[in-house]
């Protein structure tokens, strides 16, 4: 319950950001948190959080979607250290740290050039290939894979100026 | 440029799937072997996992907790064996009583029994998740049965998930059609005697489908079984025979 409560907003928001369509955005939330209850023994907490792992699922699918390709096709991304620590327990500082983390993270995004956000956006909600994003931006594909590693790149630095996520060496097992 | 920049330049884009398979498949090699390259991914993908706070959140639709809750029971059955196949038993004509009890006043209740169960249910995947717990014991803690649609109800069926240890039932209705202005679902438990009480109230959505949380334990009711009945609370006992129905063995 907990955890529905706690993600469900998030998840289902990032299923319409990238699919638009509520019914699909449902059935994709729905295949998500059943995942994590299916998968509950394979989930290694040492990788990452529920939350990485769950909006992942979530994104993920909802690009498989788009793209028709089912889900097996596609490698799940390994889950990775979390930017924040994340309990499933009733948590007075979860919200207050989770919107400390939404700000800074629309901060990092709205500083961003609108060219590097627009390619990173257009991969990671759109699920464009860099080829299609070059062909839309009328920009080379060197043009659009150095946005977006810039963009990637400034908002790592961002995020871990304000200790959002823990350094390469802190992050290492 | 070497093949370890050239490689390296294209790891945001990697980071982001936004690789065809072939240019996928070239740089987890590289990756697999370059701790270079394995830091930088680890450092990207940190920031791509950010990008879904960017978005504002949008409450799901309230039906999406019950399908998700009809879901997750569904799969924890999956490893229970069905219960055993019985001679099926069909209310006979006639055999509606009127019932000495019925209870209209149940929502509230079942939908705090449906928030205890979903709490049951994800609470124990998101325990399983961090390794708090094992997984209960299931067997015999699920059953399903079938309810089928005769008549007018032709097209309709319905799934009973009966979670045994919680006391509580769900059923998975789809394939119902419209009801008529001022007409609800009634839902029925009917003992082995043929005394139907009352379980719920309903409307189906535009697509003919509802699950419908039945907040008592089945011990006892032999039967289940829908008629169509006056709105808002149904009627205190069957009014017709039922088109819909199936037995709970």
């Amino acid at each position: 319950m907990e955890l529905y409560d706690r993600y469900a907003a998030l998840s289902y928001a990032v299923a319409m950001r990238v699919l638009g369509d509520p019914g699909r955005a449902e059935d994709v939330v729905q295949e998500a948190f059943l995942k994590i209850w299916t998968n509950a023994a394979g989930f290694d907490p040492k990788k990452g959080s529920l939350r990485t792992w769950l909006i992942t699922a979530v994104r993920n699918r909802s690009i498989d979607y788009l793209r028709g390709r089912s889900a097996h096709e596609r490698q799940e991304l390994e889950l990775q250290p979390e930017l924040a620590s994340t309990s499933i327990h009733s948590d007075p500082w979860h919200e207050v740290s989770l919107e400390l983390e939404r700000m800074a993270v629309r901060e990092a995004v709205g500083s961003l050039p609108a060219e590097q956000r627009q390619a990173v956006q257009l991969a990671y909600f759109g699920g464009y290939s860099q080829s299609e994003i070059a062909d839309m931006t009328h920009v080379p594909i060197s043009t659009v894979k150095g946005r977006m590693r810039l963009a990637l790149e400034k908002l790592s630095s961002y995020l871990l100026g304000r200790g959002l996520y823990p350094t390469d060496s802190e992050a290492s097992p | 440029m070497s093949d370890h920049e050239e490689l390296e330049s294209t790891v945001a884009a990697w980071v982001l799937d936004a690789l065809d398979a072939d240019e996928a498949a070239s740089i987890r090699v590289h990756v697999d072997g370059c701790a270079t390259c394995q830091q930088t991914v680890a450092r990207l993908r940190r920031a791509a996992a950010s990008l879904p706070l960017e978005v504002e959140e949008i409450s799901p639709p309230a039906r999406l907790r019950e399908r998700i809750y009809v879901a997750a029971a569904a799969a924890r059955m999956s490893t229970v064996p069905s219960a055993p196949a019985r001679k099926r038993v069909v209310p006979a004509r006639g055999r509606w009583k009127p019932a000495a009890y019925i209870s209209f006043g149940r929502l509230p209740a079942l939908l705090a029994a449906a928030s205890v169960v979903l709490a049951l249910l994800i609470g124990l995947a998101a325990g399983n998740a961090i390794g708090r717990n094992s997984v209960p014991p299931v067997a015999a803690q699920v059953a399903r049965y079938h309810l089928v649609g005769h008549g007018t109800l032709a097209g309709a069926k319905g799934t009973v998930i009966n979670l045994k240890v919680e006391g509580v039932a769900l059923v998975d209705f789809s394939g119902l059609p419209p009801l008529a202005k001022g007409k609800v679902y009634q839902l029925w438990l009917i003992t082995p005697g043929g005394h139907p009480d009352s379980a719920a109230v309903f409307v189906p959505d535009s697509n003919g489908g509802k699950v419908v949380l039945v907040g008592l334990p089945l011990n006892g009711y032999s039967q289940m079984a829908v008629t169509t009945e006056d709105a808002p609370d149904g009627s205190p006992t069957p009014s017709q025979q039922p088109e819909l129905y199936g037995p709970l063995a």
